[in-house]
């Protein structure tokens, strides 16, 4: 079910959400990080949502998330840049032959761990799309709809934003801070779990 | 000579005259024979010739008015403060804390100083103490005097044993602590980790192994340590369990082993493969010890500790205070405050509002979102005579000169926010070019990639940029794409902020301002025809030879959101920033200009292990708001003590070179010098933001 459309909607509906978010994420960056995630992620995912958006829809999934993932990439560099880039990259090319929600969550928690060679529990945005993909796959193996894999989806996106409150951090910018970190969500996850959100309403739409 | 004064109660006026001195004020008088001199209240009140309630309402009037400030071993009574905060948030029934690090003495050793302490308040003749495996609780037996004389003790091993190949095995553990005691030692005589269940089964039936099982049931005291999951802990170098087990997916929460038991976050056992196949007590049964005593510290194991306390594994904690701290922190309390909040604090300062609703910084801006682009078409526009644009795109400039044939290329990049660095050290003897980024983010690799082809004059491309995550992504894949075009890039990263790792990784660190020195020396390697290989060496040496370090007096903003970037109090300031407005790595009081070089100073002078006859260059460095009067007095300190330690100071930079935005503070950076790095460290060259004739 997951086509070059789906994924133009979702990244505008991920573009809105972090958009909205982007002071927000700015600040909770500023207190671990160095105060750009939300700026990074806004204009990465807006310019995402333009390029996947833009041209003939009935392209192949892999082709539209290889613009995406190009547009991601030129318009920020910084960290997300690249792990975003991959995610997508990775994402396209498994989505050709499952185009469902676990593969999407899965391919991009591979790509990301990929490219930033950061596991789960390192306080990164990993610790959101790792349970998020875990939660969805449980569901979609029990034989839940794609809503309800979803929305299982987000809610181990979120448990694990909370989770890295207690955590510190062993890779990304807050490694410097050491124990200094405890206390606030990894911005990374944050974002990601917004993102996931916006699956969530974009699949409510479709299904 | 001195005169009476009235106290409320008319006691003063026929007492005798107060001590030149002490000025009119009793109370001062009082504190000063009462913290000074060591009188007891009734010596006192006999001196004063006043009553003993007088002299303790004086005593209290004296703390009150801040005549005394209890400072003397803050360290300690910190750490008693976050001590009780401790046992009372987990519900311990004690909780021992070690102030911060003291001398050479390792984490370890004091831990199992501190939890040897622990053990012997709690012993009494006739005891059975259990005790688990690891590091911590070698150096706890190992701490114990071995003269405690108390009869009739058994020690008994927690844990079946294991045949890795580490020195605190839970055999040698058990053993040692006995030998300690002179107690009965009681072994677990079979492996921790069966290779099934059904064979753990067997060996539990087995009378000798069951009788020492039973003895598991049978303790007073648990001794024992929390294992981080962590990625680069040694529980997963140790050999104790099976790795690719331990992976298993019923694994996948779990933050700390226990006695060879995994527990999640929330201190819930995890039933997994490994369960049925391990023998030792049980976590249940460990729950059942009267008294439980976790003795665990390092960052790394904040995580494990607290699913630990969670649990309610422990009744006992024995931590160090940066630990203590972060685990607060995690549960969401703010640790007892060092003295200069509690002093703001007390003067009615609202720490809570400072740095957060101050409105918004003024900046000269037109749109926000445009202000590093019109930066870059600014400085093409003031300095073309160093500066050209690439293929159209401001974010990738490179000399003006154009490409050098022969020549090794040095491109070199990052964030923007940081001007004059790094643009202002493209030119003749510098850098061929720069890739820039958004505000205090990486280039995407395209950019860079410009910059490569424009600074390949066929000699090869030599990157140098700082020490992060996102530029060491973007570089390497640009990188990866040149040499996918034939051109050959080596890369250095620089690493001289002191601050952000301890020496042991130095590879760890960030680069910081000092990076401007790498970039002139690199640049004049480059510039002299050097060879690629030969480029990169001495970008390395100059890396290897120049330490920083930064402090922050107030935090930057970003363009974007004109707020400050984290909240920092008045009277405090931030110690080992970086250049992206981030947090220090600890906050202190606000202090003099000398007392901040001297900290600073020491951890330079330590790390580049100076001593006399040595020769050093010196950046004085403003992260963007200081202005310079400010950076020469740091400039002064900073000299008087290279002299006082008999180093020559060859060369000082004093200014703006590596900015973090509009960030009040300094940093310091010093380059150890020998006659190769001073050669081209002299090297004429011409940026804009830099020139030697």
């Amino acid at each position: 079910m997951i086509d070059s459309r789906f994924m133009a909607a979702w990244l505008r509906q991920a573009a809105e959400e972090i958009e909205v978010a982007r002071d927000e994420l700015c600040a909770l960056d500023g207190e671990v990080g160095d105060g750009d995630h939300g700026i990074s992620m806004a204009d990465g995912l807006a310019a995402a949502a333009a390029a996947a958006g833009d041209g003939d829809l009935d392209r192949p999934v892999a082709e539209t998330m290889r613009l995406a993932a190009s547009a991601f990439l030129q318009n920020v560099g910084a960290t997300v840049g690249p792990l975003y880039a991959s995610a997508f990259l990775n994402a396209g090319t498994r989505l050709q032959s499952h185009p469902d929600v676990p593969t999407l969550l899965g391919a991009i928690a591979e790509g990301i761990a990929a490219r930033g060679k950061a596991r789960p529990g390192d306080r990164t945005m990993i610790d959101a799309w790792q349970p998020a993909w875990q939660a969805a796959l449980n569901a979609s193996e029990a034989g839940d709809d794609v809503v309800a894999q979803a929305r299982a989806a987000y809610r181990a996106a979120e448990a694990g934003v909370e989770e890295t409150k207690s955590t510190i951090a062993t890779r990304g910018r807050a490694v410097r801070l050491g124990s200094r970190s405890l206390g606030y969500a990894d911005p990374g996850a944050q974002s990601a779990a917004l993102m996931i959100r916006a699956l969530v309403s974009v699949v409510e739409e479709w299904a | 000579m001195s005169r009476r004064i009235r106290s409320a109660d008319g006691e003063r006026a026929a007492s005798p005259p107060i001590p030149l001195r002490f000025g009119e004020d009793a109370v001062l008088w009082a504190a000063w024979l009462y913290y000074k001199e060591g009188l007891t209240q009734n010596e006192i009140a006999r001196e004063m010739q006043i009553s003993r309630p007088t002299v303790n309402a004086y005593l209290a009037d004296a703390r009150e008015s801040g005549i005394v400030e209890i400072s003397i071993a803050g360290d300690r009574m910190r750490s008693l403060s976050i001590a009780h905060q401790l046992s009372h948030h987990f519900g311990l029934d004690d909780c021992l804390v070690m102030p911060g690090a003291s001398g050479e003495r390792s984490l370890i050793d004091r831990l199992g100083d501190a939890g040897a302490q622990a053990l012997v308040w709690h012993l009494r003749p006739g005891a059975g103490v259990g005790i688990g495996w690891g590091r911590t609780m070698l150096a706890l037996a190992n701490a114990l005097p071995d003269d405690l004389d108390l009869a009739d003790m058994r020690v008994v091993q927690a844990t079946g044993g294991t045949t890795a190949r580490i020195p605190y095995t839970p055999e040698a553990c058990a053993t040692r602590l006995a030998e300690r005691l002179q107690a009965r030692c009681i072994p677990i005589s079979a492996p921790a980790i069966l290779s099934s269940a059904q064979s753990r089964d067997l060996l539990l039936q087995e009378p000798v192994i069951a009788e020492q099982m039973a003895e598991l049931g049978r303790l007073d005291i648990a001794l024992f340590g929390a294992s981080s999951l962590r990625q680069n802990s040694t529980v997963h170098s140790s050999g104790f369990f099976d790795n690719s087990l331990q992976r298993h997916q019923a694994y996948g929460s779990a933050v700390a082993a226990l006695v060879g038991r995994f527990i999640d976050a929330h201190g819930e056992p995890l039933d997994g493969p490994l369960e049925p196949r391990t023998i030792g007590i049980s976590l249940p049964d460990l729950k059942k010890v009267p008294t439980r005593i976790l003795v665990a510290g390092g960052f790394d194991k904040v995580s494990a500790i607290l699913a630990t306390l969670r649990g309610g594994y422990a009744t006992v904690l024995v931590t160090d205070a940066e630990t203590a701290a972060g685990i607060l922190n995690a549960e969401g309390i703010e640790p007892a405050p060092n003295r200069s909040q509690r002093r703001m604090a007390s003067q009615g300062l609202d720490l809570s509002r400072a740095g957060k609703d101050v409105g918004t910084v003024k900046k000269f801006l037109n749109a926000p979102r445009d202000a590093v682009r019109e930066s870059l078409e600014g400085a093409l526009a003031a300095f073309p005579g160093h500066l050209r644009m690439l293929e159209g795109s401001v974010h990738s400039l490179a000399a003006s000169r154009g490409t050098q044939d022969g020549k090794v290329g040095l491109v070199i990049g990052g964030g923007a926010g940081h001007e004059p660095c790094f643009l202002g050290y493209v030119g003749r003897g510098l850098a061929d070019a720069v890739a820039v980024g958004n505000v205090f983010s990486a280039p995407p690799p395209d950019r860079i990639l410009r910059c490569t082809r424009a600074a390949n004059g066929g000699a090869g491309v030599l990157y140098i940029y700082g020490n992060y995550t996102g530029d060491v992504m973007n570089f390497d894949m640009a990188a990866e794409m040149a040499s996918a075009e034939g051109i050959e890039v080596r890369t250095v990263l620089t690493t001289d902020d002191v601050a952000s790792s301890p020496a042991s990784d130095r590879d760890g660190r960030r680069g910081t301002a000092g990076n401007v020195f790498v970039f002139k020396i690199a640049g004049a390697a480059c510039e002299r025809r050097l060879p690629l290989a030969e480029c990169e060496r001495l970008a390395r040496k100059a890396n290897a030879a120049c330490h920083t370090m930064g402090i922050a007096l107030d935090p930057c903003s970003m363009p974007e959101t004109r707020r400050p970037s984290f909240a920092l109090p008045s009277g405090d300031i931030e110690i080992g920033v970086g250049i992206h407005g981030e947090r220090g790595v600890e906050r202190d009081g606000m202090m003099s200009a000398d007392g901040m070089v001297d900290i600073v100073m020491d951890r330079l002078m330590e790390d580049s292990a100076l001593k006399g006859g040595d020769t050093v260059a010196m950046l004085v460095n403003s992260l963007g708001a200081t202005p310079t009067m400010e950076l020469m007095i740091l400039a002064r300190r900073a000299a008087q003590r290279l002299a006082a330690r008999d180093v020559k100071l060859h060369l000082s930079w004093v200014g703006h070179y590596c900015t973090s935005l509009d960030m009040t503070g300094a940093s310091l950076s010093l380059l150890k010098l020998d006659q190769e790095l001073t050669d081209l460290l002299e090297h004429s060259c011409d940026g804009f933001a830099l020139r030697m004739p």
